[in-house]
């Protein structure tokens, strides 16, 4: 671990400040840390903000919701609105990692949270996104979990956090404060693909502090899970995952969201496969024929072309789990 | 002499160190050594003690061309980089000891090349750990680099080592039945959670080594040998092991780094490998790519297996395993050949694994079993009955005792084997294929040479020693019960000491050798002890023991008696008081087998239960059941905490565990708990184990078999089978992923 200044912010302002002046936010740590000691990440200064008031659980007016940044995982994962509004988000949570680690780490700090790729987690291999130019060690190297959608021949590490492909297919809004005030964006705008500079992951001005995560209202009843699919039963990432939130009124499915997880450079919305079942009276056959477009596009990699059929199934079940055959 | 009671022995006891180790005060290799001043610990004996990082080769091949220290060395709290270009040349005497594989050891610091990737390659001490690792990171390296040779399917064998027994050949060409199959065993690291440490510590010419192994005498003579130092003036001390799996068999090359470093700065060092350098700097169980080919008649007696097996090696050693063992005993048949061929890559040379050998070739013989008798529509069960030997055909020797169909009939009826549909795909449970499968285990149990010491005192305690170990399986605990029992005290008033280079010399812990070898010199010891004891008492007109032949004494309780007439006798105390003595000792030995010319093996049947969302590719685990033929129980509990181990492991062999090597530059690339998978939690859900009552006393004094190993042998397979069971897939590479199944 290098050397780094540490700093604790008690407001806003003070974060942004320091911010401002390069330093790095820091909540539960539970990346960050485990970066810095891989030397992976070299800040100068961390700045600590879990003093700040950024904890709250709050119902928006249309029947949204508005997650604090500093939220942990764990809390948010047993909030009694959560729960009741967007199990999907619930789900995916009580899904990622172990309780340990739900217990320090936060909504803000999981939707940063840095890939899995175990080439940029080695500081002695190429990596485009630790080491821009250097190449990327994992596109002819041992590959099997990486992603098969949103590459480019710069990066095909995947996004590894489980809520952020339940907030992309809610989508959610990021909201975000900075020296010039506060903005918001829409998920799909806020975490990048790589392309040609897989070094920038997010789109967020120096110093911005992420305030929150918002969850729009959607029609209601709305039925929502995640499906995860992984080696193991618990503490481990997904090789593909499925987020689906359906409202279905008359037999009709009136609205769908779906996003996957495990095989996109970022969360991966499925807007065919949404645009597939909009209007359409749930079946078996609708789920399978939707399902098939969720792999469109793919590049598969040496070691994760199953990954293409196991999207689909994923994408297929969690229809069927979700919506039902009637 | 007449047999002593047995209160100890067979009891369920909790561990002995249960309580130290629950509450901290265990200490542990990277644990500086404390003076015990209170209940909670202590201050630390050793002064000034600085910590070391190793730097790691990130080439896989090739020769250092320079090494820049001069920012490391700049860097606050940094003592000293060592490297070849500044360290000491070292003696490397020839150790053929110390399981040390036939080559040439890897000598750190000695000259430029590098032999695999992660190699040490320098060492950075430093005031603080914080410090060390930080100087670590700033030291450059320079390489020419060359491409190395890392890929098991595409490296070229070394000389085969062979058996054969008939004609297999023409046994094969001539069954009416056969199979041939090609297998892919991923490699497997043992990641015991306590990480290998070191602290060595020089007084003058006096070197003392707190090391994390397995063979505190093993890592003493490698030392000795290392730095060319006569034996005495060595001393390796372990109490306790967080685990251990076989990876502290050997000396690695961190702990003569870590004395090398002590002796270069002056200061003691205590060097901790990360994680990270587990899976380079310790070894590793080996990949195998193995081909089998077996025939049998329509009834399913077999006639010929041909085995080719190849598995890794270093450049620098040939490691070899039992992995022929099983293939040439376990099953009746009149023609076998094996080819066993060790390919040199450049890694870091493997090291045993729990099961070593046997649990890799288990899974290719037991999966073509299962595979024959679905072949022949047969029970996989009456498949192996059929061929069920008389003896142990490789050597013409009786078996010691074999109860292996016992376990068979055991757990089929424990397990509800005949709810078995043997109709692949047929039973069902909501999106899950159900599938029942089972395989044979069988290890050939270590018994080695061996001493103790015992020592009993006035005021009736005693204290055992021998310089074995305790990597988990509750050596602490089962060796206090056979002194106990053999001194004829209470589990209170004895003291078992282990990990200590200065105790009697022992055997490595490991091979399921440490109960029938160690155990042996501990009931002689304690025999040697008690007959003292009893000698005295028959012998003083003053002992109401007086004139009783000694060979109706029995002591109980630490009271001795007249066997069956409880009432005339005294206490050890009263008897060493009274003459004057403040303690009797005794030194035992255990010589080995001898001429035992038994086939010594441990057995058991293993059955699971496996779910398979064949859509999804996953499978889980529901349930498992191990059957045990490994002679007699110690300790009942320590027994079932084993085999729950061992399964544990097996369900990670079988579904998870895979070091990835990336042939690219030799680079392992899911070095880390977080990228190599072992079972979690939620992965276990029922086990149990039953083991088989009664004893085998082929060369040994305890009746045992050795358990440790046989518990992991059989588990993959008999997973395997049952995926095979509830898909209809056979699948031959391990781990079984979810791109196998889809």
């Amino acid at each position: 671990m290098h050397p780094f200044a540490f700093t604790k912010v008690s407001d806003t302002r003070e974060a942004l400040d320091a911010g401002r002046r390069g330093g790095r936010y820091i909540a539960g740590g539970t990346t960050l840390v485990d970066l810095m000691r891989e030397t992976v990440e070299r800040p100068e200064t961390l700045v600590d903000i879990t003093g700040l008031p950024l904890r709250e659980v709050t119902v928006t007016e249309r029947g949204g919701l508005r997650i604090g940044a500093l939220v942990r995982m764990a809390e948010a994962a047993a909030h009694p609105k959560v729960r009741t509004l967007f199990p999907v988000v619930s789900e995916a949570l009580e899904l990622s990692a172990s309780a340990q680690l739900r217990n320090m780490a936060t909504l803000g700090g999981n939707i940063m949270q840095r890939t899995r790729c175990t080439y940029f987690r080695d500081v002695t291999a190429d990596c485009n996104k630790r080491e821009p130019e250097s190449g990327c060690a994992a596109l002819h190297g041992f590959n099997r979990t990486h992603a098969i959608l949103g590459t480019s021949d710069h990066c095909v590490a995947t996004h590894p956090s489980d809520v952020a492909v339940a907030f992309a297919a809610l989508e959610a809004r990021v909201s975000l404060l900075g020296p010039e005030g506060e903005r918001h964006l829409p998920f799909a705008d806020f975490l990048l693909r790589p392309g040609s500079s897989p070094q920038h992951e997010q789109a967020l001005r120096k110093g911005e502090l992420i305030t929150a995560v918002e969850i729009p209202a959607h029609p209601r009843p709305l039925r929502s899970g995640y499906l995860k699919v992984r080696d193991r039963q618990s503490y481990e990432f997904a090789l593909t995952s499925a987020a689906v939130a359906l409202h279905i009124r008359g037999g009709v499915i009136r609205e769908a969201k779906v996003a996957a997880g495990g095989v996109g450079t970022v969360p991966w919305k499925l807007p065919t496969v949404e645009r597939h079942l909009v209007g359409e009276r749930p079946s078996e056959s609708l789920w399978a024929a939707a399902a098939e477009r969720a792999a469109d596009g793919a590049r598969p990699l040496e070691h994760n072309r199953f990954k293409v059929e196991l999207l689909k199934r994923t994408v297929e079940r969690q229809l069927r789990t979700i919506g039902g055959t009637k | 002499m007449s047999p002593q009671p047995q209160a100890a022995v067979g009891a369920p006891l909790s561990r002995v160190d249960g309580r130290l180790k629950v509450t901290g005060q265990a200490e542990y290799a990277a644990e500086l050594p404390h003076a015990r001043t209170t209940s909670r610990g202590g201050t630390p004996t050793l002064k000034g003690v600085v910590h070391a990082v190793i730097v790691d080769a990130s080439i896989g091949r090739g020769r250092i061309t320079s090494i820049d220290t001069r920012a490391a060395e700049r860097a606050a709290g940094v003592l000293r980089v060592i490297h070849h270009g500044n360290a000491p040349r070292l003696p490397y005497r020839d150790n053929s000891g110390s399981n040390n594989p036939a080559g040439r050891r890897l000598r750190v610091f000695q000259d430029n090349r590098v032999l695999f990737h992660g190699q040490p390659v320098a060492v950075v001490v430093g005031t603080t750990l914080e410090a060390a690792q930080h100087g670590a990171s700033l030291v450059e390296v320079d390489y020419d680099a060359e491409q190395p040779s890392t890929d098991l399917t595409e490296a070229e064998p070394g000389e085969p080592t062979r058996y054969a027994r008939g004609d297999a050949e023409a046994g094969l060409r001539s069954s009416a039945v056969r199979l041939d199959a090609r297998y892919e065993l991923a490699r497997n690291h043992h990641n015991p959670m306590e990480p290998h440490a070191t602290v060595a510590h020089w007084d003058g010419n006096q070197l003392t080594v707190w090391d994390k192994t397995q063979w505190v005498m093993g890592t003493h003579d490698e030392i000795a040998a290392v730095f060319d130092l006569p034996a005495d003036a060595v001393r390796v001390v372990n109490p306790f092991v967080g685990g251990g799996f076989g990876s502290g068999l050997r000396c690695w090359p961190h702990t003569i780094v870590a004395a090398l470093a002590a002796r270069v700065t002056g200061r003691p060092v205590k060097l901790v490998l990360s994680r990270k350098q587990m899976y380079f700097g310790t070894g590793f169980r080996p990949a195998y790519r193995y081909r089998l080919r077996l025939g049998s008649d329509r009834r399913g007696r077999l006639k010929a297996a041909i085995h080719d097996i190849d598995a890794e090696t270093s450049s620098y050693e040939t490691f070899t395993e039992a992995v022929m063992g099983a293939g040439q005993m376990l099953y009746s048949m009149p023609h076998v050949r094996q080819a066993y061929r060790q390919v040199p890559l450049h890694v870091n040379t493997p090291i045993w694994m729990r099961g070593p050998g046997f649990a890799s070739a288990s899974f290719v013989i037991e999966s073509a079993m299962d595979e024959l008798a679905h072949e022949l529509g047969v029970d996989p069960i009456e498949l192996r009955l059929r061929n069920e030997p008389n003896e142990d055909e490789s050597t013409n020797e009786p078996f010691s005792t074999r109860r292996l169909t016992e376990c068979y009939r055991v757990g089929a009826r424990d397990f509800g084997w005949d709810r078995r549909s043997p109709k692949p795909r047929s039973m069902r449970d909501g999106n899950w294929l159900i599938g029942l499968g089972m395989a044979a285990g069988v290890y050939d149990s270590g018994r080695y040479p061996g001493e103790a010491r015992a020592r009993l005192d006035a005021d009736g305690t005693a204290v055992v020693e021998a310089a074995t170990s305790d990597m988990g399986p509750g050596t602490y605990t089962s060796q206090t019960q056979v002194a106990a029992d053999a001194l004829g005290l209470t589990m209170r008033t004895v003291t078992f000491r282990l990990g200590d280079s200065r105790y009697p010399r022992t055997s490595p812990h490991g091979g399921s050798s440490t109960m029938a070898s160690v155990g042996s010199a501990v009931v002689d010891a304690c025999n040697k002890v008690r007959e003292q004891a009893i000698k005295l008492a028959v012998e003083d007109r003053e002992s109401p023991l007086y004139g009783v032949d000694a060979n109706d004494v029995v002591v109980r309780g630490g009271r001795l008696h007249v066997q069956g007439n409880p009432a005339r006798g005294e206490t050890y105390q009263r008897l060493l008081a009274r003459n004057n003595r403040s303690h009797l000792e005794g030194d035992g030995a255990y010589n080995g087998p001898g001429s035992d010319r038994s086939a010594y093996f441990a057995y058991n049947a293993t059955f699971a239960e496996v779910a398979v969302d064949a859509d999804l590719g996953l499978v889980r685990v529901r349930r498992m059941l191990g059957v045990y033929d490994a002679g007699r129980i110690i300790s009942p509990k320590l027994a079932e905490s084993q085999a729950f181990g061992g399964i544990v492991g097996g369900i990670g062999t079988a579904l998870l565990e895979h070091t990835v090597t990336d042939h690219r530059d030799g680079r392992i690339v899911n070095a880390g708990l977080a990228d190599y998978l072992v079972p979690v939690n939620a992965d276990i859900r029922e086990l149990k184990a039953v083991f088989l009552d009664g004893e085998d006393n082929a060369g040994n004094l305890l009746g045992v078999k050795g358990l440790g190993e046989v518990v992991q042998v059989g588990v993959a397979p008999a997973i395997a089978n049952a995926v095979f069971n509830a898909t209809g897939r056979r699948i031959r590479q391990l781990p079984i992923t979810a791109e196998a199944l889809l």
